[in-house]
Parts: structure tokens; C-alpha cells; sequence
């Protein structure tokens, strides 16, 4: 990017430093919590450290049945969010790049169709599930999160290709590529820093949805926000907050690792390199 | 598929790059080019319509009957019966114009708030990736879990922002029980969890800026901000357009937070009219009024949503 | 566009052949012998909808004591969030085909579970597969009456609860005020409540308050006025289900609410279950409105409390003109009316709830109990000995003044106009008149909507 002098490029390093930290605060409160014991965590005026334990991780490990539904919550995630990403991303190429009639109206309607409450959609959807045999499957919680992210992929990759030089697949049609073959050889790579974000984006927004994870799922499908939902609502025995801080902390962590390990791909240039030539 | 050449062929491409201002496509017409566009859409399409049509019918049939708990299906058609028990209802008047407070202070706070993190985050150094890594956390938590923290550090009694407040001799504040303040402690929630987003989609449209319109901007001797205002911003304009779109209908939607944080209260003064269509609907086991109520927030997103639209293709080919 | 519209067509077509296909769905009657109770070589499985708090908690300790009677029924407990339970368990219920053979349900969820028709009369239908020993009369009536509507019994109580008065009794001490009793007055309490507001360190600052409790906008949050209107003589409908507390009694009754929070901590407005409890276990309020199953939690567990057990009193709510308060939240079973295997989730409620089944599930989930036996025997535990004694003092007051949330199908309907209602005056939107107002207002119009006579 445009070179700054010294002194502006440590003064916004020191803003991106200070807004994460402002960001991520309540996160590290509740890491905090997870390392306390019930008692020592509601204290008059908060304190920062107290007796140190593990229980919070350990307790309800079991009991809320954490690891059978954090492999759901994967499978889940990964599943709706490529099969999104593939959809998203074409229909998003062919209403930026390709010329055809009623273009605007299509993509519209695509962004219209996430316009529906999600409570007017669950309860269909379920019964149409049922009707189907299909409750409590991976498939089932897929395509529904896929119904809700595909607008948004539209929507988001159509400015990504937007920002796209026209001159990149026309090179490549030239020289013998098809639609398909420029769009995927070319288009993609050059738009990876789009592709990445969109799909992190995706992936969140599958991983901590509630509703349709609740009323479509019974059992084996269950993922994790139901299991915290589940903790977060008893009120028998209160004191759950330790227990509700640490699966917090376990959800967050495959994400971030995750968001740590695409970041090389998430570099600049490529679009770049490929016009300068 | 056919034939296809190596990703090689990339550096034959070169030519100008899309500037401000740019000429209307001028593109050679492929034959077929329309048929290999619904091609690209199918996929989209058949999901999209396969898995909506069927609830949207639904839902519209049962907000017009009234509908039979004992079946969960639509039972006797009663025509606009449930639409007007809900346009006179205050309560949901009420959290529509909830909805329309939240909306019009959240989401130009959260777009202008994420751009400029975005531009922070994009300064080159080792522990950028890091940064960004950590930034989509707030997104991650689980709204439950992220209400209940948050009720936890605004509290008056134990919570730490009030003590740190108290230190410097303010408070202690009611931040949720005070009716005008609950509702700026949601906007305040729901900003720290989604200003994260338009961090994400704005740095990888920073990111994918082409370099050499700064070259040449800075070479015709422009100042920073003249570059980000005439450069940068008209070239970003595509992403903020659609950053703000997908935001506004994530937005639109928006109930756990309000559920987890203030359950729409004090009163009705945080009341979104998700949630109360969710309290309704899922609380109540009122579903034809529910319904009827979707339909009309269906209606109303629909419109403004076309009109955002309208304003953001507007927008792009301004520039 | 043409293939466009081709596309939906198609699309449309597919989704209602998905929804028409569905109902030729079976409406198999359940076999005589009701599934029979299994044998060795093919047992048989039953499922039951319970809630998450505790599904885990039935499946790996109740269900294995279970089978060491009934080692051929195999019991599956799936859990789901309270909050959405509700609406599940209806879409279960009203399924072609039972997924579940047992659905649980909160204390006024009852008549809209079985307004669906999902249910079964435990005491007339399963006659074929009940337990000569099963003692009904044993089992307390206020906790029974949470598993019946109009006049059948579609539930039996799996987990008592009930809203009690918890009290510091150092703070009382410090205060200098006689710790309350079942006979203690709200004017009573009031005064003492002033008292109860103090600086217990003497460094000029207020540092304890009288009262925590729900104050937030929240279906249980008016369960306390409720109580007091309750034992004032006052009720929210009448036996007609005329709305009946647009008056001095329910004014007053919102009032006693709206009045604690003066004595309640900085920011107690928004208190929902948890904020009250962790106050209450800090030691910052000599008193708590709280159900009864928080205690041990509160008194015993030195993880969860920073209180002692001789620290922590726990009685009824504060007496009106009839007598003492309490409000009823009992969690019970029904068997579902299109099981196919009925005889085998009966005899599984029913072992739950038995004499033998109830001692073992207080003794070792710590469940409170419902049947006068286990109340009036040796508690499983001695620190359970002053619970159970306010348990039955509760469940006395709860018989004599119909302490409970409404019963019909439009109950949680009607909670939420309260819990709106309440909100209102208790953040000071709406005085105490005009909010009672207010919700008879909007509750009579519900009911006159769903062919209530109002």
C-alpha cells in the first residue's frame, strides 16, 4: 500500500493493537471466568484472579456431551459453507461478469430470499424434514444453513469479481479457456483473498447458529450452540457460568486456529501480479 | 469443460486496469454467454427455491387461517383476520420502530467503525495476521454466552466497566435496566460482535486494491487523503455496498443478542421485532399472528432492500 | 428469463409433492399389549424429551438404575434448551409418528401439550399397564395438579421445584432483625427490608441489600406478584377464566414487586435466575425470592457459595391475608398417544415416580420429592432436612391459594403479557395501576380472541 512515514505506520500499529485489545476484552473476561471457580466469579468488585481450577473444562465436558457435538458443528460448518462457497461464487461471477437479461432482478432476488424472518422459515422446514425422514441428519441442518449463506456469498462475491481487471479471463478465453475453466483456473485464484473472507464468514455464521440447529435436531446431529443454549438455561442449580465460560472458550478456539491457518492465503498480489504481467 | 490452459496464461493478461470512471463494458458478446450464465446461477437457484418456496407459501397461508396447534398446519382460512389484530397491535408497533432506532444508529456505526480498523489492519507487519485472526473472535461467541458476559461487565454491582467507571469517581450506571441506556448497551453488543465482519470483508477488499493506481496517484504527487478519497474509497465502493447490504439483513434479523442481553427490555425499549415475533411465535404458540407478522417484516425488508439496492448499483457506476 | 421461471415452477412442483406425500403419513393405532416391556433377546427402546438441564444427568445415572429393574427397556433421553422446548415438544407431539415416547413439560406447558391431543389420561388409558402398588394418593395434590387439565391426568411430577424465601441469617443478625417465618407479613418484611439495607464494614457505603430477585423482563418475573396476589385471596382469572385482577388487590400486588427494588442492589432491574443467586451467594442481599432447588448450590457446595449452611435460612414467601406464598414449578411426564410402545414408558414414569424410584432419584439426583411419603420421611441427606420442611409448608400454601401459572393452553401467551407488563413498572415506563391495567386489557382480549367468554 501507499508507504507512510515511520511514525504513521507505528501510530496504526499501535491503533490495530489497541482495538483488538478493546475488541477482544470481553473474550479474555471470559477465558477469565473459565479459570475460576463458581463462587469467585460474580465477587464485589470483580477481581481478576482467584483460586485457579480446570473443573469448568472438565465438568461439563462430559455432561453436555462437548465433543461428539463439536465434530457435528464441523461437519455442519464445513458442509454448508462449501457447498455455499461453490454456488455463492458462480452465481455471483455470472451476475457480474456474464451478460444476461434480467440480471439485477436475479440478484435481487437471491439477496430478497434471505429477507424472510428465520422464525417464519424453521418451523417448514421441519415439518418438511419430518415428512422427508429426514430430521436429526447432517444434510438436513446443511442445506438449511446453505439456504441462509448463499445469498450472502452472492452478494459479497459479486464485489469481489467487481474489483476483478475483465482483461483476466478474456486473456484466458482467448487462448482456449471455457467459461468454466477461466472462472475456476483464473477468476478464483485472483479473487482468493474474497474467497477466504467470505468463506470465514460463512463458516461463523454456521458455527453459532441457534434455531434451526435446535428444531432440526434432536440427537445425533446436535451442534454446539445448542449444547450452550442447553447450559446457559438451567435454572435448577445456577452457578453455571464457569462451565458456560469454558465451552465458550472451546467454540472459539477451532475457529481461530482455523482463521490462523488461511491466512497465508490471504495475501495480496495476486490479482496484482497477474496484471502488472 | 474444455480445454483449459495453465494458470500461466494470467501473465499474457495485461492492459489497463479498472479506474474511476470507467467506460460501460465494452466486451465482446460471446455466443451463448446467457446460456452459460444461467448455467453458472443453477445451482443457486435450485437450492434457494427448493428450500424457500415451500416455507414462504407456508408461512403466508398460515398468517391468513388460523392456525391448528393440534396439527401444526394452517386450519381455516379467515382471510386478513390476523393482519389486522397485528397492525392493531401496539407491542408490535412498538418494536418496529425498536428495530428502525437500532438499525439506523447500528449499521453506519458498524460500516464506518470496521473500514477504519480495516485500514489500521492493513499496515504490513508480522503480527498482522495474528491480529486479524484474533478480530473475528466476537463473531465466534455464542450469543448466549456473549449477553450473559456482557451483562456481567456492564453490571453496576460486580460488573468491571462500572468499577473501572467508579474509579474515576462516575457511576454506578444502570446500563441495561435504564430504558434509553439498554438500548445503546445493545447497540453496543451487537457493534463489538459484527464490527468484526466488516473488518473481514473490508480487509480482503483493501487487500485485492490493485497497487499500481497508487503508484500512479502518488506519483502525480496526491496526498493521503486525496488518495483515499479519490482513489481508494470509489474503488472500494462495490465492497462497502455490499458489506452494508449483507449487514443490513444480517441486522434485520437480528434476536439472540437482544434475547441474551436485555430480553427487549426494559419495557418494550429494546424489543426488535424479530424477537418479538420469535416470543410470539415460539413463547406464545401465536403462529398465525407470527406469520402474519414475517409476512409484513418480509414485505418491508423486501422493499428497502430493493432500494438499497437501487442505491448501491447507483453508487458503482458513479464512480 | 423463461428458464428462470421453468426453474420455480419446477422447484414449486418438487416442494409440494414433498409436503402432499406426507399426509397419507401412518396413523398407526398402538398395539394392545402396548410394545410390551421387552424380553432378553429383543428388548424394546423407548426416547424421552426432556429438558438439557438434567437429560444427561437421567441418561447416565437414572436410565442404569432403571434397567437394573427393567434391563430390557432401553430408555434414550434427548435434551433441548428450555427456552425453545416448548414449541419442540409441540412439533413432536403433533408428528404423524411418535419420535418420542415421553415428553416433559414445565409447570404450565401441560394444557397446550395436551390440547394437541398427544397425550394420554395416565390414570385411564394405561390401566392395562399399570403397577398395582403405584400409589396415587401418596403423591402431594398441589404437585400433582401440575400434570392435569381438564379433568385428566396427562402428566406425573418428575422434579418438584417450588419458589421459596431464601434469608442470610448474618445479615439478619447484623441488622438486628428477627429472621422471618412462615408467619412473617409482607408489611413486615418491608420494614425489616429498610433495616437490611446496610454498611455492613463501616466504611460509609452501602455494601448489603435487603432483596434479590427476578425483576427483568421475563415470564417468571411476575410469579412473585403473582404469589403475593395469591395470598392476598387474589387470583389472575377466575373459574371462568374471566380476567379478575384489574383491582386494589392486583395494583397492590405489582407494587409489592416494584416496591423491593428500593431495596434491592444497584442495577437489580435487570435480574433474570442467575444475577439474584450470585448476589445471594456473595452475600450482598439478606433475602431471596428463588426456587428452592438453587439450595444446595447456595448452602452446601463451597464451590459454587461463599455462604455456610447455618448462614442460610430458607422458608416461605412473605404471608398475605390467607397465609404464607409459594408458586408451584414442577416439571412433569407424559406419555405420548401415539407411542408404540406404551407399556414400556409407563412402567418407566412410573418407576421414576414410584415410592422406591422417588427416594432413589432424591437421594442421589437431588431431586426434590412429590409424594407426602418422601416429604414427611428421613431426608436422603441432613442438610436436606429444613428443605423439605419449607417444601411442605410451600406445597400447603400452593394447594390453599392456587399458586400456579395459569392453567390453559394460552398460559406462556398470557406469562408474557405479564412479563411485559411488569417491566414496564418496574423500570418506571408505567405505575403499577396502569400496568395492571394494561395486562387485564391485553390478556382479556387474548382469551376473548381464542372464544374465551370475557
Amino acid at each position: 500500500m501507499v508507504s507512510s512515514s515511520r511514525l504513521g505506520r507505528a501510530a496504526a500499529i499501535g491503533g490495530a493493537i489497541l482495538a483488538t485489545l478493546v475488541f477482544l476484552f470481553p473474550v479474555i473476561y471470559m477465558a477469565s471466568i473459565s479459570f475460576k471457580l463458581p463462587r469467585d466469579i460474580f465477587t464485589v468488585p470483580p477481581r481478576w484472579f482467584s483460586e485457579l481450577t480446570f473443573d469448568n473444562y472438565t465438568s461439563y465436558f462430559h455432561q453436555a456431551r462437548i465433543l461428539p457435538r463439536m465434530v457435528n458443528t464441523v461437519i455442519v460448518a464445513a458442509g454448508s459453507a462449501i457447498i455455499s462457497m461453490v454456488a455463492g461464487a458462480m452465481a455471483g461471477y455470472a451476475l457480474t461478469r456474464l451478460r444476461m437479461r434480467g440480471a439485477g432482478v436475479m440478484a435481487g432476488l437471491i439477496l430478497a430470499s434471505r429477507a424472510v424472518p428465520p422464525i417464519a422459515l424453521v418451523v417448514p422446514m421441519f415439518l418438511v424434514a419430518r415428512r422427508l425422514g429426514l430430521t436429526d441428519q447432517y444434510i438436513t441442518v446443511i442445506l438449511a444453513y446453505v439456504t441462509f449463506l448463499v445469498p450472502y456469498v452472492v452478494w459479497l462475491m459479486r464485489a469481489f469479481f467487481r474489483g476483478l481487471p475483465k482483461e483476466l479471463e478474456e486473456a484466458a478465453m482467448l487462448d482456449g479457456c471455457s467459461r468454466f475453466g477461466a472462472f475456476f483456473r483464473i477468476i478464483v485464484p485472483c479473487s482468493l483473498p474474497g474467497l477466504i473472507s467470505t468463506m470465514i464468514y460463512c463458516i461463523i455464521l454456521a458455527w453459532e447458529e441457534l434455531l434451526f440447529a435446535l428444531i432440526l435436531t434432536n440427537d445425533r446431529a446436535v451442534t454446539i450452540p445448542v449444547a450452550i443454549a442447553g447450559i446457559a438455561a438451567d435454572t435448577e442449580n445456577g452457578g453455571l457460568w464457569g462451565p458456560l465460560a469454558a465451552v465458550g472458550v472451546l467454540t472459539v478456539l477451532p475457529v481461530v486456529i482455523f482463521a490462523l491457518a488461511v491466512q497465508k492465503y490471504l495475501v495480496k498480489g495476486l490479482a496484482d501480479g497477474a496484471t502488472k504481467g | 469443460m474444455s480445454a483449459v490452459r495453465t494458470s500461466s496464461s494470467r501473465v499474457g493478461a495485461s492492459g489497463p486496469t479498472r479506474g474511476s470512471g470507467g467506460p460501460p463494458r465494452a466486451r465482446k458478446v460471446r455466443l451463448g454467454e446467457p446460456g452459460t450464465a444461467w448455467l453458472f446461477l443453477t445451482p443457486a437457484i435450485v437450492l434457494l427455491a427448493g428450500m424457500l418456496l415451500y416455507p414462504i407459501i407456508y408461512t403466508v397461508w398460515v398468517s391468513f387461517s388460523d392456525f391448528d396447534l393440534s396439527t401444526f398446519q394452517p386450519g381455516d382460512w379467515i382471510g386478513l383476520k390476523n393482519y389486522e389484530a397485528v397492525i392493531h397491535d401496539p407491542g408490535f408497533l412498538q418494536s418496529l420502530k425498536v428495530t428502525g432506532i437500532y438499525l439506523v444508529i447500528a449499521l453506519p456505526v458498524q460500516l464506518i467503525l470496521g473500514f477504519a480498523i480495516a485500514f489500521l489492519l492493513n499496515v504490513e507487519w508480522r503480527g498482522r495476521g495474528v491480529l486479524r485472526a484474533l478480530f473475528l473472535i466476537p463473531m465466534v461467541v455464542a450469543p448466549v454466552v456473549a449477553g450473559g458476559v456482557w451483562r456481567m461487565l456492564l453490571d453496576p454491582l460486580w460488573g468491571v466497566v462500572n468499577y473501572a467507571l467508579g474509579l474515576v469517581g462516575i457511576g454506578p450506571i444502570e446500563w441495561i435496566g435504564d430504558p434509553t441506556l439498554a438500548m445503546v448497551s445493545l447497540i453496543l453488543i451487537d457493534s463489538w460482535r459484527w464490527t468484526p465482519f466488516i473488518v473481514l470483508v473490508a480487509s480482503a477488499g483493501i487487500m485485492a486494491l490493485p497497487s499500481d493506481v497508487y503508484e500512479a496517484a502518488r506519483s502525480d504527487g496526491a496526498s493521503r487523503w486525496q488518495t483515499l478519497r479519490h482513489v481508494t474509497l470509489p474503488l472500494l465502493v462495490p465492497v462497502i455496498a455490499a458489506a452494508f447490504v449483507v449487514r443490513w439483513l444480517g441486522a434485520v434479523k437480528m434476536f439472540d443478542i437482544a434475547l441474551a442481553a436485555t430480553k427487549g427490555g426494559p419495557g418494550q425499549a429494546t424489543d426488535v421485532v424479530n424477537l418479538y415475533i420469535y416470543e410470539k411465535g415460539f413463547r406464545g404458540l401465536e403462529f398465525g399472528s407470527a406469520s402474519s407478522m414475517a409476512t409484513i417484516v418480509l414485505i418491508i425488508t423486501m422493499i428497502i432492500t430493493f432500494f438499497l439496492f437501487r442505491l448501491s448499483r447507483y453508487l458503482e457506476n458513479r464512480w | 428469463m423463461r428458464r428462470y421461471l421453468r426453474l420455480a415452477a419446477a422447484a414449486a412442483v418438487f416442494s409440494l409433492t414433498v409436503t402432499a406425500c406426507g399426509s397419507s403419513g401412518g396413523d398407526d393405532a398402538p398395539a394392545a399389549d402396548g410394545g410390551g416391556l421387552g424380553t432378553a433377546q429383543n428388548p424394546v427402546s423407548i426416547r424421552v424429551l426432556a429438558n438439557d438441564a438434567f437429560a444427561k444427568q437421567w441418561q447416565d445415572q437414572l436410565v442404569p438404575e432403571f434397567n437394573k429393574k427393567y434391563p430390557n427397556i432401553k430408555v434414550t433421553v434427548d435434551g433441548v434448551p428450555y427456552n425453545d422446548q416448548l414449541a419442540k415438544s409441540m412439533l413432536e407431539l403433533t408428528s404423524p409418528t411418535a419420535t418420542y415416547d415421553i415428553v416433559l413439560g414445565d409447570d404450565p406447558w401441560m394444557p397446550q401439550l395436551a390440547k394437541t391431543g398427544g397425550l394420554v389420561d395416565l390414570k385411564t388409558d394405561l390401566t392395562k399397564f399399570a403397577d398395582a402398588n403405584y400409589d396415587w394418593d401418596d403423591i402431594n395434590s398441589a404437585a400433582l395438579a401440575a400434570g392435569e387439565w381438564d379433568g385428566h391426568q396427562y402428566g406425573v411430577p418428575v422434579r418438584s421445584n417450588l419458589l421459596l424465601m431464601f434469608y442470610n441469617r448474618s445479615l439478619y443478625k447484623k441488622a438486628k432483625v428477627d429472621e422471618p417465618t412462615t408467619a412473617t407479613t409482607w408489611d413486615q418484611y418491608f420494614k425489616d427490608a429498610a433495616k437490611l439495607v446496610q454498611d455492613t464494614d463501616g466504611d460509609g457505603k452501602t455494601d448489603a441489600w435487603a432483596v434479590g430477585t427476578y425483576f427483568t423482563k421475563d415470564p417468571l418475573t411476575p410469579t412473585i406478584w403473582q404469589t403475593a396476589l395469591n395470598s392476598n385471596g387474589g387470583k389472575l382469572l377466575d373459574e371462568n377464566l374471566k380476567v379478575q385482577f384489574d383491582n386494589e388487590t392486583g395494583v397492590k400486588a405489582l407494587q409489592t414487586q416494584v416496591d423491593m427494588l428500593k431495596y434491592a442492589p444497584p442495577g437489580a432491574a435487570t435480574y433474570q435466575f442467575n444475577e439474584p443467586l450470585e448476589a445471594f451467594r456473595q452475600g450482598k442481599v439478606a433475602t431471596m425470592f428463588m426456587w428452592g432447588s438453587v439450595y444446595k448450590g447456595t448452602a452446601i457446595d463451597t464451590t459454587t457459595t461463599t455462604l455456610k449452611e447455618d448462614e442460610v435460612g430458607i422458608t416461605t414467601l412473605p404471608a398475605g391475608s390467607t397465609g404464607p406464598g409459594a408458586h408451584r414449578g414442577i416439571w412433569t411426564a407424559g406419555v405420548a398417544k401415539k407411542s408404540t410402545h406404551q407399556a414400556a414408558a409407563w412402567t418407566f414414569l412410573q418407576w421414576t415416580t414410584s415410592k422406591e424410584g422417588e427416594q432413589w432419584v432424591g437421594a442421589n439426583l437431588g431431586t426434590f420429592p412429590a409424594r407426602n411419603s418422601t416429604l414427611n420421611g428421613t431426608p436422603p441427606a441432613p442438610w436436606l432436612k429444613p428443605v423439605y420442611t419449607a417444601i411442605s409448608a410451600g406445597y400447603d400454601a400452593i394447594a390453599k391459594g392456587e399458586m400456579w401459572r395459569p392453567r390453559l393452553p394460552e398460559s406462556d401467551a398470557v406469562q408474557q403479557i405479564l412479563a411485559l407488563q411488569t417491566s414496564r413498572a418496574i423500570s418506571g415506563q408505567a405505575t403499577a395501576q396502569e400496568a395492571v391495567h394494561q395486562a387485564a386489557t391485553d390478556i382479556s382480549a387474548l382469551l376473548k380472541s381464542k372464544g374465551y367468554q370475557q
